[in-house]
């Protein structure tokens, strides 16, 4: 019953990483989720934990942060999730906004 | 000749003015009946293996009545075969239990579907068939005639007369049906007055009126509260508006119930407006009295609607507004659901709703292994009319493009309903919304059904839309294409899992998958503040007061 | 959002962390213990619960006018706001740094104290112990309760409720202690959640899903009346810091003049409250509110917050 750890790895963009050292986005209610968003010089690379009470959805995670990463040319960041029963539509959405809002879109 | 002269052509009247005769001694002349000898009467004209009518859909119930007869003693009345729209209440479960009924035909189950499931299973219950309502009206005409009606009415006169007021619903039809075949009718009214509003059912048609002690029970089942909507549903509706009413120019239009319809509902003065789309699309309704939609009819965008059935709190809106919904020469709303489904079936261009799972064939349903939930009314709008014959745009178009048509019809142009579902890839609690095999299959099994119960099947199906994207599968030319159509749009499910990137792009070309940026759509852009009403107390403020919100929905 | 779009933004609709920075005076607020501490509870992970980084609650320190003003404010989309060990330590924390700065500024403006005079202000958002850590929820609730009588004639506290979830379970009974209570008529105060009176009593007693019925009873118009609510503002981020900026610009004694509780006179006028209770019988909030010299009570609710102010009458301070 206990709570579940992702990790994953993605190869990312060099350099397009955040302006700050870090960027938090969004509220753990019901359906949804938090992330925390913090700059990393590790080649590009985006790193991505995942904390969730929801188990045997660990290719569906990959998948969908996979294509994250590969839709928004992100790189050189750490992304810490906290979930809570969130859909793949729902993730990508909050993803989406957080790395928006990081990058100088409207703050939340 | 000598045959015919001996046969009796009038039994089942006979049969009846027996049966009124024993119910005189009971209740004394007249038709008013007192609440305390209901029980007796009903022991009095009812008889073991009766086919009995219990009023009540998802709206109004005659619960009261349904209430007494589960009072009768089951050594006089026994083996009931229940014939009804819809089993809501405990009431209605009940009646097996205590062995007074034993068959049930019926069309919808909402609350007691769990309950019904376990009856049938343990064999209580003796299922018939799950209708739609229309077919289930049918058969009362045909071999489900009600030998006795217990119905429901807002009033009644001295002699029978009934108002059935916002709430007409279902009565037209079961009271005549039943009384047309020498059958007896039996109705509870909330009050008993001199002069009714206007007479909707006429007295000589109704043998007994009893004053329940309590108004009967109505759901407010089609207000949903524009706070609960999310931004999934705002970009799902945004979808629907562009890539469908749009694209088609749908101006006839039914809705099912749910927050992605009234999501859509409420986009109407905002993002359809931004769109030009105002006398365009989305005219004419075959439609509950959603709330809604009381934004969009404040905005002049809507000619006219039908009603179903009503909805609490809309009677004095509805009443207002006489130019766009039906209201008698007294001035107050009636809905038969007859006619609308009627309406629904053959004279709207476009259904859309939702459901609970789509298989890969583009097979819809809302049953679950351990649930009788029925069908409603949904089938006969989310399906093409095979009966049709008149023509306008958006049945052309959608005809025009049909992929399959050429293989069965050869050249012969024939239109095309749009049947559309508003589908989320993932429910709450990551339950899938697409499957490999529905659970309908395991329910037959379970409850000795002749057929998996679907809602919607997948050849009436034209559209689907989640945030994916929109399936255009009317346009597909085989299955098998129907099928990768399905995929591309069922998002990180296991169905979805299935897609081949390179098939999607094919579709995509083609035309028949368009995601939201093929559509011109920004999912950034959906969020509550396009909501033209964005909670109960908006709608409230839109009507001027008019629309009185049920205390289950008014949060001040 | 920019904070000028956020200031008409619905106080309902908005989060916790907006709520917090859109009170204080625009680019003040500095968030303490925040999401970049990933100080999450420690005991929900063992029962497969979802965490948080702030643990359900947004506690940092910002300015208003020349003030410092120490502020808490829950997330009940976060397990309802309910109160677990970090969630209730980062509340006492802000008490112990607020006292801290009072005693600054008692120090450096011995003179001109109530321009410099920090204040506490809690966004309550929360239905009281969470019940997954209920032994630190509960204690959390006591020291919380104690921090609050250390503020006594130092400096003020300040609710402001106007959340969905409202203000219920042990967190009534805090917010009942502040000097001051600023509502929404979509905030909810009280002491036992509608639920847990209709599961205890029954629907027949009171039917929790009757929206309407548990505004009546708790909601920011009803309290308002009954002077269990000093200011009832609209459901407007700006509602709210506007109430509060007036307040705060009182004399100290001024604001502690509003508490509902903590001396012989208004233990005396509560206690003739419940006696007329007894006595008036009501059916229905509205029959309290015809007694108090509203002719048309049902009419209360449907109006807008200025008409609403306009026109009711409240309890009167002194019960008879």
């Amino acid at each position: 019953m206990a709570l579940q750890h992702l990790e994953f790895s993605y190869e990312g963009t060099p350099g397009a990483t955040i302006p700050m050292e870090w960027f938090h986005s969004g509220v753990v209610g019901s359906g949804d989720m938090e992330v925390l968003l913090t700059r990393r010089e590790q080649q590009g690379k985006v790193t991505v934990k995942v904390c969730t009470p929801v188990r045997g959805f660990d290719q569906v995670w990959d998948k969908v942060l996979a294509r994250f990463v590969q839709e928004s040319g992100c790189g050189d960041l750490e992304l810490e999730i906290n979930d809570n029963n969130a859909t793949p539509f729902i993730v990508s959405l909050r993803l989406k906004q957080a790395l928006q809002e990081a990058r100088g879109g409207e703050p939340a | 000749m000598q045959e015919t002269q001996q046969r009796q052509w009038d039994t089942l009247r006979q049969d009846t003015a027996q049966r009124l005769a024993a119910a005189e001694e009971i209740v004394g002349p007249g038709k008013l009946v007192r609440a305390k000898d209901v029980v007796k009467l009903l022991e009095a004209v009812i008889r073991p293996g009766d086919k009995i009518n219990l009023e009540g859909n998802n709206q109004k119930q005659a619960d009261f009545l349904a209430e007494r007869l589960c009072r009768v003693d089951p050594k006089k009345v026994h083996g009931l075969h229940m014939v009804q729209s819809s089993i809501a209440l405990d009431s209605h479960t009940k009646l097996f239990e205590k062995g007074i009924a034993e068959k049930i035909d019926f069309s919808y189950s909402g609350a007691q579907a769990g309950k019904l499931a376990q009856a049938v299973q343990e064999g209580k219950v003796k299922l018939g068939d799950i209708h739609t309502y229309l077919e289930l009206f049918g058969r009362y005409f045909i071999d489900l005639i009600p030998r006795v009606a217990l119905v429901a009415a807002y009033q009644a006169d001295k002699d029978g007369n009934l108002y059935t007021g916002s709430n007409t619903e279902d009565t037209p039809v079961i009271v005549e049906a039943t009384k047309f075949k020498q059958g007896i009718v039996i109705a509870q009214v909330n009050e008993v007055v001199d002069h009714l509003p206007r007479v909707d059912i006429p007295g000589d048609w109704v043998d007994f009126v009893v004053q329940s002690p309590r108004p009967f029970y109505l759901e407010p089942l089609f207000t949903r509260d524009p706070a609960l909507i999310t931004d999934a549903q705002i970009l799902r509706a945004m979808m629907a508006i562009k890539g469908i009413y749009a694209e088609y120019g749908v101006q006839t239009v039914n809705h099912g119930i749910g927050f992605d319809t009234a999501a859509i509902e409420l986009l109407l003065p905002t993002y359809g407006e931004e769109l030009g789309l105002k006398g365009k699309i989305c005219t004419s309704f075959a439609l509950n009295p959603h709330p809604t939609l009381i934004p969009a009819i404040e905005s002049g965008w809507v000619k006219n609607i039908h009603c179903f059935g009503g909805e609490l709190g809309m009677e004095e809106y509805v009443k207002a507004r006489p130019d766009v919904f039906f209201v008698g020469p007294d001035g107050s709303p009636r809905s038969n659901r007859t006619y609308a489904q009627i309406a629904g079936h053959y004279a709207v261009d476009l259904f859309i709703g939702g459901t609970l799972q789509i298989d890969e064939d583009g097979n819809s349903s809302t049953a679950t292994a351990s649930r009788i939930a029925g069908f409603g009314g949904a089938p006969n709008m989310g399906c093409d009319p095979h009966g049709r014959r008149h023509a306008s745009g958006a049945w052309l178009k959608c005809g025009a493009e049909s992929g399959m048509a050429a293989a069965t019809l050869g050249g012969m142009p024939r239109g095309k309903r749009l049947v559309v579902q508003l589908q989320e890839t993932f429910r709450e609690k990551m339950a899938p919304g697409f499957v490999e095999r529905l659970d309908a299959w395991e329910l037959k099994e379970k409850a000795g059904l002749a057929l998996p119960p679907v809602m919607i099947y997948g050849d009436d199906l034209t559209h689907i839309v989640t945030e994916e994207g929109i399936a255009y599968l009317h346009k597909c030319r085989s299955l098998e294409e129907r099928r990768a159509a399905i995929r591309a749009v069922a998002g990180y499910t296991k169905v979805g899992l299935k897609a081949d990137p390179e098939e999607t792009r094919a579709l995509r070309a083609d035309g028949i998958v368009k995601t939201p940026e093929d559509l011109g759509i920004d999912p950034a852009r959906a969020n509550r503040s396009l909501l033209a009403a964005k909670n109960v107390r908006d709608l409230v403020k839109w009507s001027g007061g008019l629309y009185q919100p049920p205390g289950k929905f008014k949060n001040w | 959002m920019s904070y000028g779009n956020g200031q008409k933004m619905s106080f309902l609709e908005a989060n916790a962390r907006q709520r917090a920075n859109w009170l204080v005076d625009e680019g003040s607020f500095t968030e303490l213990l925040g999401p970049q501490d990933r100080m999450t509870s420690p005991h929900l992970p063992a029962l497969g619960e979802a965490v948080s980084f702030d643990d359900g609650v947004v506690t940092g320190v910002g300015r208003i006018g020349t003030r410092p003003v120490f502020v808490i404010s829950q997330e009940g989309r976060f397990i309802g706001g309910a109160v677990g060990e970090v969630h209730g330590a980062k509340m006492v924390g802000i008490f112990r740094l607020a006292l801290d700065a009072y005693k600054a500024a008692a120090e450096k403006h011995p003179d001109d104290l109530d321009a410099y005079r920090p204040a506490v202000v809690i966004s309550f958002e929360t239905g009281g112990v969470r019940l997954h850590e209920a032994n630190a929820g509960l204690l959390a609730h006591a020291e919380v309760m104690d921090m609050i009588q250390d503020t006594k004639g130092k400096l003020p506290v300040i609710s402001l409720i106007g959340s969905k979830v409202g203000c219920f379970g042990g967190m009534g009974f805090v917010a009942a202690a502040t000097d001051a209570i600023i509502m929404s008529p979509l905030g909810r105060l009280g002491l036992t959640g509608p639920e847990v009176i209709e599961q205890e009593m029954g629907k027949e007693e009171f039917d929790a899903s009757d929206k309407s019925l548990v505004s009546r009873t708790t909601g920011g118009k009803h309290k308002y009346i009954m002077q269990d609510c000093n200011i009832l503002v609209e459901d407007t981020i700006m509602g709210f810091r506007r109430a509060l900026c007036d307040l705060l610009a009182q004399p100290y004694e001024k604001v502690c003049a509003c508490r509902r509780i903590g001396s012989y006179q208004l233990v005396k006028e509560q206690m003739d409250l419940v006696a007329l209770a007894v006595e008036l019988n009501p059916g229905d909030a509205k029959d309290v509110w015809r007694y108090y010299g509203n002719e048309h009570p049902e009419q209360l609710p449907e109006l807008e917050t200025a008409e609403f102010l306009r026109v009711v009458h409240r309890r009167p301070k002194e019960v008879r």
